[in-house]
């Protein structure tokens, strides 16, 4: 509780009366400072009184745009308070925001005037959650205050801190910082001449590359020596699994075949190739990365936890991949030119200027980034995808598009459950129903 | 014409009874009384469009207590509930029947110290009654104000 300024004020000049009235056995004093005393504490009985009235009324409900969200984005927080104010009373309500968000923009207080009525107030903010798991709101914060007094009180009750926020981890695409503590970076992209093992040492001849000298052997033999690195060697597979939604129903049966499969894959590549490397998605999301993993057992264990259907932030739906766009315009402009034929000239160019106008106004997703970040982080040839198909399979283009533009043969396996003993294997997703034609 | 403001009716009653106090004891000093009277008048007038107008006129009416006071203890009292309710009126605090059923207990409670000062002999075991009692009541607050706090953090 704080005293307000007149109130300081007024204690004090009751304090000189009380003291004055002590030092001089003055009896008019004592009067005049103990009154005066009576009266501050009186206001703060009233006071006590007033803002348990408020404190109890208040309630708070708060509803946030989506709920999941990923890391780092944007969500829209709108929030419904409710009280009985009293009179002469300013009541200002704060709400808390959940611990490790930033508010991106908007206002999280509501300053009301005295009204004895019950009132309702929102407010409206947009929070940015900056590390991943359940988040809460801490509650709410309401200050009273009169003429006289002024105080805080937190509302942090399992009520006040409602709803939780669940956020998923985003941070898949960054690229991983160097482990060298030399101050070099750490370039994981394999090239004509780095791979991960020493073929055979030479002596330095003018023009090597230093970068390449080993230097524990030049300084036993006092001469430089130079590392020759082994040719390109197979890097084990890309594996994708894209996951179905859960807020669809998806065929068991399939879905337990493609478990199957995955599993078979990984444990063969790890055998093959001492490790491997899963990228779970679900539709234009994605989930899980695990990266370069060894162990066999902690593998499977990580296949368990992410293998089941998933709830998915962003949905696509028929989400042309733009390059597809443009080489169909090209395509139609072409055909425009060798037709001669009227009404086929009509549909060449009304198809042009639809798929024009779709370019226009559609953007690349971020989801085509992400894939290409995630997937630059890591040493392939070719890519496994492993799809149910179920819904719009859209993403699919747009998770090959940046693969083969690296040089990555992708196979592509749509366990569809119209043909559940013959799944279709290719290397492209040709009934990709998202796709346009 | 505009209407007189409540907190001038107040200072016209205390003014006659200040007048008929000081008349009535017929002190060496009489015309303290009037000038405090005229500084509280003064400070009401003044103050009218200032915010925290209450501490002022507690300021100012305060002398005026202590110099009624002296001749009679019961003049002071009176004087003590008049600039209160000066000071209600002025900062609006006397707007409801609850709100003048609080400023009646503080009558009663000045009634109470202005009794017990009345009683004691000396300015200290009156003080110690009074610290006690503020003690007390502050000390109960505190515990409720903590419980009370505790019950919405969800401790």
């Amino acid at each position: 509780m704080l005293l307000r300024r007149c109130t300081q004020g007024l204690c004090i000049i009751g304090f000189i009366l009380l003291s004055g009235a002590i030092i001089l056995d003055d009896m008019p004093l004592l009067l005049a400072g103990g009154t005066l005393i009576a009266g501050i504490l009186g206001q703060y009985l009233v006071f006590d009184h007033q803002i348990r009235a408020v404190v109890s009324s208040a309630e708070v409900r708060r509803s946030v745009s989506r709920n999941p969200v990923r890391r780092g984005m944007v969500l829209q927080v709108t929030t419904r308070f409710t009280f009985r104010g009293t009179p002469r009373m300013h009541v200002q309500i704060s709400d808390l925001l959940p611990p490790n968000t930033l508010i991106a923009d908007g206002t999280t207080t509501i300053t009301t005037r005295p009204d004895p009525t019950a009132q309702e107030h929102l407010c409206s903010y947009r929070i940015i959650p900056l590390i991943h798991g359940t988040l809460n709101f801490s509650g709410i914060s309401v200050t009273v205050r009169n003429l006289f007094f002024e105080d805080t009180i937190r509302m942090t009750r399992e009520s006040d801190q409602k709803p939780d926020i669940t956020v998923q981890p985003s941070a898949l695409f960054a690229v991983p910082s160097s482990e060298s503590s030399e101050g070099t970076r750490d370039n994981r992209k394999a090239s004509i001449w780095s791979s991960i093992d020493i073929h055979s040492l030479r002596e330095y001849i003018t023009g090597d590359d230093l970068r390449h000298v080993d230097w524990k052997i030049s300084a036993k033999h006092d001469k430089l020596f130079i590392r020759k690195y082994t040719q390109p060697t197979n890097f084990p597979p890309l594996i994708i699994v894209d996951l179905p939604w859960c807020g669809t129903p998806c065929p068991e049966k399939e879905f337990e075949r493609m478990v199957s499969e995955v599993t078979g894959l990984v444990k063969h590549t790890i055998q093959t190739y001492q490790y491997v490397s899963v990228l779970f998605i679900s539709g234009p999301n994605i989930l899980h990365l695990i990266r370069e993993e060894r162990n066999m057992s902690r593998c499977i264990m990580e296949l368990r936890e992410w293998m089941h259907p998933s709830e998915r932030q962003v949905h696509f739906y028929r989400m042309a991949d733009r390059s597809d766009l443009r080489s169909r315009v090209r395509n139609a402009e072409h055909a425009l030119e060798q037709t001669t034929d009227n009404p086929t000239q009509a549909f060449c160019a009304l198809l042009h200027n639809r798929y024009i106008s779709i370019l226009q106004y559609q953007r690349t997703p971020a989801f085509s980034g992400q894939v290409a970040r995630t997937v630059s982080q890591l040493r392939m040839t070719q890519a496994y995808l492993f799809s149910l198909g179920c819904g719009d399979t859209s993403h699919i283009r747009h998770v090959v598009r940046p693969l083969k533009t690296q040089m990555i043969r992708v196979h592509i396996r749509m366990i569809e459950a119209t043909h559940p003993e013959k799944p279709a294997t290719s290397e492209e997703p040709a009934d990709a129903a998202g796709v346009l034609p | 014409m505009t209407p007189l403001l409540p907190e001038y009716s107040l200072l016209i009653v205390l003014g006659a009874g200040v007048t008929g106090i000081t008349l009535l004891q017929a002190s060496p000093v009489w015309y303290i009384n009037f000038l405090l009277l005229l500084l509280l008048s003064g400070v009401l007038f003044l103050t009218r469009t200032w915010p925290d107008r209450g501490f002022y006129l507690a300021c100012s009416g305060e002398p005026l207590v202590v110099a009624c006071s002296i001749t009679n203890l019961w003049a002071g009292l009176f004087v003590v509930c008049m600039v209160a309710g000066m000071v209600c009126l002025a900062s609006r605090l006397l707007e409801s029947r609850k709100d003048i059923g609080v400023f009646a207990l503080f009558c009663g409670g000045s009634f109470l110290i202005a009794l017990v000062i009345q009683w004691s002999n000396h300015v200290l075991p009156a003080l110690l009654v009074f610290s006690t009692i503020s003690a007390v009541i502050l000390f109960v607050l505190s515990v409720r104000t903590y419980q009370f706090r505790n019950y919405y953090s969800g401790a």
